[in-house]
């Protein structure tokens, strides 16, 4: 007897032992795909079909193993290690370890705000991110659930703890052997971190009063030159808003927003905007050090995440005060939270200590303002700042030798003995060149033989712009709410809309700030949807037009053609992520809830969304993109991305890579290579447009939409690289794939590669790879398919 | 690519704004006369390529002019009817955008364009430049049209005399446009563009239905179908007339099957409740079905509140779309509001008992004049009590189908069923399986077995 689906009745139980595991009176959802709660291997037949298309490629800076005791093992020509893992292998490892690292900071991130949120407002407080069917699309994708309040994501984080716990101990020596399945589990590492993030963004954006998916967020000021410096400065650094919005109460409370200036460095300043709009922004991480050297800030508050090592010796010389209040970073402080506030207040502006860890929110809220107040007199009548006088820095440009050791060391490799010879006489502006392209590390310092303090030195002689360095961002709206989705649509598939591009990730810029503003203001202009995040969405938000308007007042914030939205800060990235499983939700009616592979399969077939990460440094952002990677949507790092050691580049030439299956029937169809990448490196901005526009080729694209995407590849290529792309007849599938104004001339080019045209009728006879059928239904998984032909 | 014109020919240009102050000239506008108009001969009344300019040439007008200008196009080709006139016009505004600072705003005898000074300074110097370009992309596009001539005005006293012939031509269109309607037409158009995203969602576009993304009228479908029969939007030959009411059509619904990928077979192309039309996802009003009062309330996208059954548009629109044949509820374009069979086998406009107010502000004129009253929106009901109130108050022709249902409900069967043969689909996210004791099935023997539960969940308030 078979056993069919249907209700079965239950005659006789013999001897039958019944567990019952859990009574309760929520009740659960249930999952509607394979997958909820994927363990370590869950996904891997997923992860197979990418990586068997998208081989990992590996850099590696050094060809040795030296992790454990047996090493340092030589690895090169094949050779394998003591504990026989090879070099293939230990770069997949050095992967997996990066994605964790990343997926760890923001879920810990999410950790930390939940408990503390759990505490003020209890489990039962409600999910509220603005107008939406699914709530929290990757925590329904990955966990198989639907979380209506916030103590629904308790199972969720734990969830990720566990599973981030099992992927560290793979790390060890002696663990896992394949760089197949290491990069498996990097990707499951990267699908965790986003799950971590859309945790710890939901909670806050629902308890806290964030903006809720909300289009025209009102603007923040940011930059340099933003703050009245003769007031008493409060700079929070770092990504957590637990602390920072107590400081903001008080202040709000006592009415001192006129008389102190609170702004903030990084994340943490984006999510204090949310909070507060009357908090503002000095910018990313970049600025950390220019901005304490400029003696400015008279109390440094610091949470985690992309906090400089250095702060307390960097701010201990111009005496202020590090109020550290987050346990991951504790710099050797002594533990001052069961003291009270006048006591420690008392400490700090002796100089009896440098800084505190207080780890009690409501005494930081009390606290700081009352010491900015102090240490603002005192350090304003001292004129505390790190930076040379007129006279100091003629004498220290004089100094320079032109050895060129500080642009060896230079991670940009600025040409700054040439600036140091036009100061000489009197020319400053090749410093004020280089202060936008430095990313501000200070590497420079050590490596003068004549002992010039040289980043100080480019900020002095940069003091004119940083002055006018004032910019404005749209505050971060939070999740891409549904109805915008659903009005976009339209646009998507009249292929009016190109293709949806993330700025997202840090400051680690090749070639400065501006790069970013030039890439988006050329890219909205022809119609991108452009979605930013955390550092990029500032440093977007720093240069004006002619007519003194950045291209946040240029262009508004919806999800539509054209528009420039900010989701917020580095944890808001889960909702540029999460928009492509609402597409998939909305417009195909896949269901979601433990469903990634469909999902996944979907959006890369189908959704031409593009993430950026032209200044990416850290491990976050190695981790975002890997999990982006997992869910089918291509990343282009810039060129220090390279020091990830690990890109996921596709093959154009292996035909059968690229080999899809057709939905319907099951039928092999061999496809243009779209996305070509799934992880890749650009070298320069001229190179990364037209990459971007190629990357937003999918081979579900109707006429309408190859159109139009094409015709800003081939543009974008003609315009920066001063050349038609060698491989842009592969895209063309029939007459109406081509650029409206180009159809004749191109035709022509490819009646020349060999193609049949019918110039009577204008029409394509033979040469594409395939016919256009709108109703092709490209999927990478056997099983989605109607019936497999045998 | 070499380019034969003196601009660059782009739709990166389509959103590029001229100023006064970068301004060359100002044609038509506000402040001046114009029209734009396309018609259609027969082949040999053309010479294709050919362009006329009655009135100043661009070269000599002086800078910062206004002038008024009109821009005619005679199309023709074996395909080319009447009925594509307004299609092909249509475009005119988009492919004059794609040119390098040349703003075209609004049409027919709205137009208003402005020609940048830059654009001057790289060579532009005749209105042939910028007609030559326009029909090169008129013909690149719509391959019907295989001989184009323009006509371009801008003498004072011509551009007068022909906008007033212009003007009646317009009318006529659409007078023929609202006079059409599904029966006066032998053929319908499929619409299957949104199924890149949409796998198995199918649009019927008839004369009274436009596509659901409004994008896409009969019209619209027509020209397309012309270009390329066998493309995404193509045609369905009616065939038999199954049922008038609902709309519903045996050359459809032979088409349905193929077009949904199997997901369904037959469509009512008028009906909320009966085989109702799929939607994509991108519909711009979902209707729901309240069964408290046997109504179909309406709620827009913009709408950000809570309808009278506690629901908003987000989780209701959530319920439906992804090309699924969902009953309860059925996303439509605002423009379907305005047609003369609007949701007709259900009731039509008697069968409405709420939307919000913007919603019903944006079509007020097509409501009819004695139910405007009568409908409730956010401000004047809350919830279902308050709905149920005001439909009583008001007389609410829905009422009528309240004593009905009660009278069929005391003759026959007690039904849980607010209306026969389908069921409303919960809202919420379904529950599962239900486990059936005692009904019918195979029957089981568990021995040695072990049964884990790792939750029992208790429905109900009893705990």
């Amino acid at each position: 007897m078979t056993l069919k689906k249907g209700s079965f009745v239950i005659e006789e139980l013999e001897n039958v032992q019944i567990n019952i595991g859990k009574i309760g009176a929520k009740e659960e959802q249930i999952a509607e795909g394979p997958t909820p709660r994927p363990e370590i291997i869950g996904l891997r037949n997923w992860d197979y079909r990418i990586l068997d298309r998208y081989n990992p490629v590996y850099t590696p800076t050094g060809d040795t193993c030296d992790y454990c005791t047996y090493g340092k093992c030589d690895l090169t020509g094949n050779k394998e290690g003591a504990c026989g893992i090879d070099l293939e292998g230990q770069s997949a490892r050095q992967a997996l370890m990066t994605s964790i690292m990343g997926a760890a900071c923001h879920s810990a991130h999410g950790r930390h705000l939940l408990n503390y949120l759990i505490k003020k407002y209890g489990e039962d407080f409600k999910i509220d991110v603005g107008p939406s069917n699914l709530q929290a699309p990757l925590t329904e994708t990955i966990m198989g659930i639907q979380p209506k309040t916030i103590g629904d994501f308790i199972p969720v984080l734990e969830y990720v703890e566990e599973q981030l716990t099992q992927l560290i101990a793979i790390t060890n020596t002696g663990q896992e052997g394949s760089s197949r399945d290491f990069e498996s589990k990097a990707l499951h590492a990267g699908m965790l971190d986003l799950l971590g993030m859309e945790v710890a963004d939901i909670i806050q954006i629902s308890c806290l009063g964030f903006p809720k998916s909300d289009e025209k967020a009102p603007m923040a000021e940011i930059g340099m030159g933003i703050l009245d410096p003769k007031k008493p400065v409060v700079i929070c650094v770092g990504h957590n808003i637990a602390a920072p919005a107590y400081i903001l109460d008080n202040m709000d409370k006592n009415g001192l927003f006129d008389k102190i200036e609170i702004a903030g460095l990084c994340c943490t300043a984006h999510d204090m905007t949310r909070y507060n709009k009357t908090a503002k922004i000095i910018g990313s991480m970049s600025k950390e050090l220019k901005y304490i050297r400029s003696g400015i800030p008279d109390v440094l508050v610091t949470d985690e995440q992309c906090v400089r090592a250095d702060i307390l010796k960097e701010a201990q010389k111009l005496h202020i005060p590090v109020i550290a209040t987050n346990e991951k970073i504790t710099y050797g402080l002594p533990d001052r939270s069961n003291d009270s506030v006048d006591e420690i207040i008392d400490d700090l502006v002796s100089q009896k200590q440098s800084g505190a860890v207080l780890l009690d929110f409501e005494k930081i809220g009390e606290l700081v303002p009352k010491l900015a107040m102090k240490m603002g007199a005192i350090r304003k009548a001292k004129g505390l700042t790190a930076l040379p006088n007129d006279n100091e820095f003629k004498k220290l440009v004089a100094k320079c030798t032109k050895c060129l050791q500080c642009t060896k060391d230079c991670p940009q490799g600025l040409p700054i003995s040439d600036a140091m010879t036009a100061a000489v006489n009197g020319d400053f502006s090749l410093f004020e060149t280089l202060h936008d392209k430095c990313v501000g590390c200070g590497r420079c310092d050590y490596s003068c033989p004549a002992g010039i303090p040289i980043l100080n030195v480019i900020e002095k002689a940069s003091q004119r712009v940083i002055r006018e360095e004032k910019g404005k961002m749209r505050i971060g709206r939070g999740q891409i709410g549904d109805p915008e989705i659903r009005e976009e649509g339209r646009n998507l598939v009249l292929g009016t809309t190109p293709g949806v591009l993330a700025f997202v990730g840090c400051g680690n810029y090749p070639d400065g700030t501006k790069d970013v503003y030039d890439i988006v203001e050329e890219m909205i202009q022809r119609s991108y949807i452009i979605i930013s995040s955390g550092c990029a969405a500032m440093d977007i938000g720093m240069f004006k037009d002619k007519e003194g308007k950045t291209l946040y007042e240029r262009y508004p914030g919806r999800f539509v053609k054209g528009n420039l939205l900010n989701t917020g800060s580095c944890v808001s990235n889960a909702h540029i992520a999460a928009t492509t499983i609402k597409v998939a939700s909305i417009f195909a009616g896949r269901k979601t809830k433990g469903n990634w592979e469909e999902i996944a399969d979907y959006v890369m077939n189908r959704v031409g969304a593009v993430g950026i990460a032209w200044g990416a440094y850290s491990q976050k952002a190695f981790a975002i993109g890997t999990g982006c990677n997992r869910l089918g949507i291509p990343v282009v790092v810039g060129p220090h991305g390279t020091k990830y050691r690990r890109a996921f580049i596709g093959k154009p030439y292996k035909k059968d890579d690229w080999n899809v299956l057709d939905g319907r029937d099951g039928s092999v169809v061999n496809v243009e290579p779209a996305p070509e990448h799934l992880m890749i490196t650009a070298e320069t901005k001229d190179e990364v447009m037209p990459l971007l526009a190629k990357l937003c080729f999918r081979p579900s694209d109707n006429s309408l939409g190859r159109a139009i995407k094409l015709t800003h590849y081939i543009e974008l290529s003609e315009k920066y690289l001063k050349k038609l792309p060698d491989d842009w007849h592969i895209y063309v599938r029939n007459e109406a794939d081509l650029p409206v104004a180009k159809r004749e001339p191109l035709m022509k080019l490819l009646e020349e590669k060999g193609w049949k045209i019918d110039w009577e009728k204008k029409k394509i006879i033979e040469g594409p790879l395939r016919k256009v059928d709108v109703s092709f239904q490209p999927t990478n998984v056997p099983r989605l398919c109607k019936e497999v032909k045998k | 690519m070499a380019n034969e014109f003196p601009f660059e020919i782009s739709p990166m240009f389509e959103g590029e704004r001229v100023r006064k102050d970068d301004m060359f000239v100002e044609l038509a506008g506000p402040k001046s006369r114009g029209f734009e108009l396309v018609r259609a001969a027969a082949l040999d009344e053309i010479d294709d390529g050919k362009f006329t300019l009655i009135g100043p040439d661009l070269s000599k007008m002086e800078e910062g002019s206004r002038h008024p200008y009109a821009m005619i196009y005679k199309i023709a080709g074996k395909l080319v009817e009447p009925d594509l006139e307004a299609i092909v016009e249509r475009r005119n505004h988009d492919f004059q955008n794609y040119i390098q600072g040349y703003m075209h705003l609004n049409q027919r005898y709205d137009v208003w364009v402005r020609i940048n000074k830059d654009a001057i300074k790289k060579g532009l110097n005749s209105f042939e430049q910028i007609a030559k370009a326009t029909m090169m992309l008129f013909k690149n596009e719509l391959s019907f049209i295989e001989k184009i001539e323009a006509t371009y005005i801008t003498d004072p006293d011509e551009v007068e005399k022909q906008r007033t012939d212009a003007i009646k031509i317009y009318e006529a269109r659409d007078a023929r446009t609202k006079g059409l309607h599904d029966e006066d037409v032998d053929v319908f158009y499929g619409c299957t563009l949104c199924q890149s995203f949409a796998p198995t969602n199918a649009c019927v576009v008839t004369p009274d239905r436009i596509s659901l993304c409004g994008a896409i009228n009969w019209f619209d479908g027509r020209a397309a179908a012309k270009v390329d029969p066998e493309g995404p939007q193509f045609a369905i030959p009616k065939g038999e007339v199954i049922d008038a009411i609902g709309g519903e059509y045996s050359g459809v619904n032979e088409k349905a099957v193929a077009l949904s990928g199997g997901e369904y077979s037959r469509i009512k192309i008028h009906s909320f409740f009966e085989y109702p039309h799929t939607s994509c996802g991108c519909f711009e009003v979902v209707g729901f079905y309240i069964p408290e009062v046997d109504g179909i309330g309406w709620v827009d996208r913009d709408f950000t509140g809570i309808a009278p059954n506690g629901l908003a548009f987000s989780t209701m629109a959530g319920q439906t779309g992804g090309g699924k044949q969902i009953i309860g509820f059925l996303g439509v374009g605002v423009n379907y509001f305005r047609s003369p069979k609007f949701i007709q086998p259900d009731g039509g406009w008697n069968r409405v008992v709420w939307m919000p107010k913007n919603l019903k502000e944006k079509i007020k004129a097509d409501i009819p004049p004695e139910l405007v009253d009568k409908l409730p929106t956010e401000e004047n009901v809350t919830d279902l009590k308050t709905l149920k109130e005001y439909l009583e108050k008001s007389q609410h022709p829905v009422m009528q189908r309240w004593t009905k249902e009660e009278a069929v409900a005391e003759a026959e069967t007690p039904s849980e069923m607010a209306a026969p043969g389908w069921s409303m689909p919960s809202p919420s996210m379904p529950a599962g399986m239900p486990m059936q004791f005692g009904g019918g099935g195979t029957k089981l023997n568990f021995k040695n077995a072990r049964i884990s539960i790792e939750r029992i969940v208790f429905k109900g308030k009893e705990k």
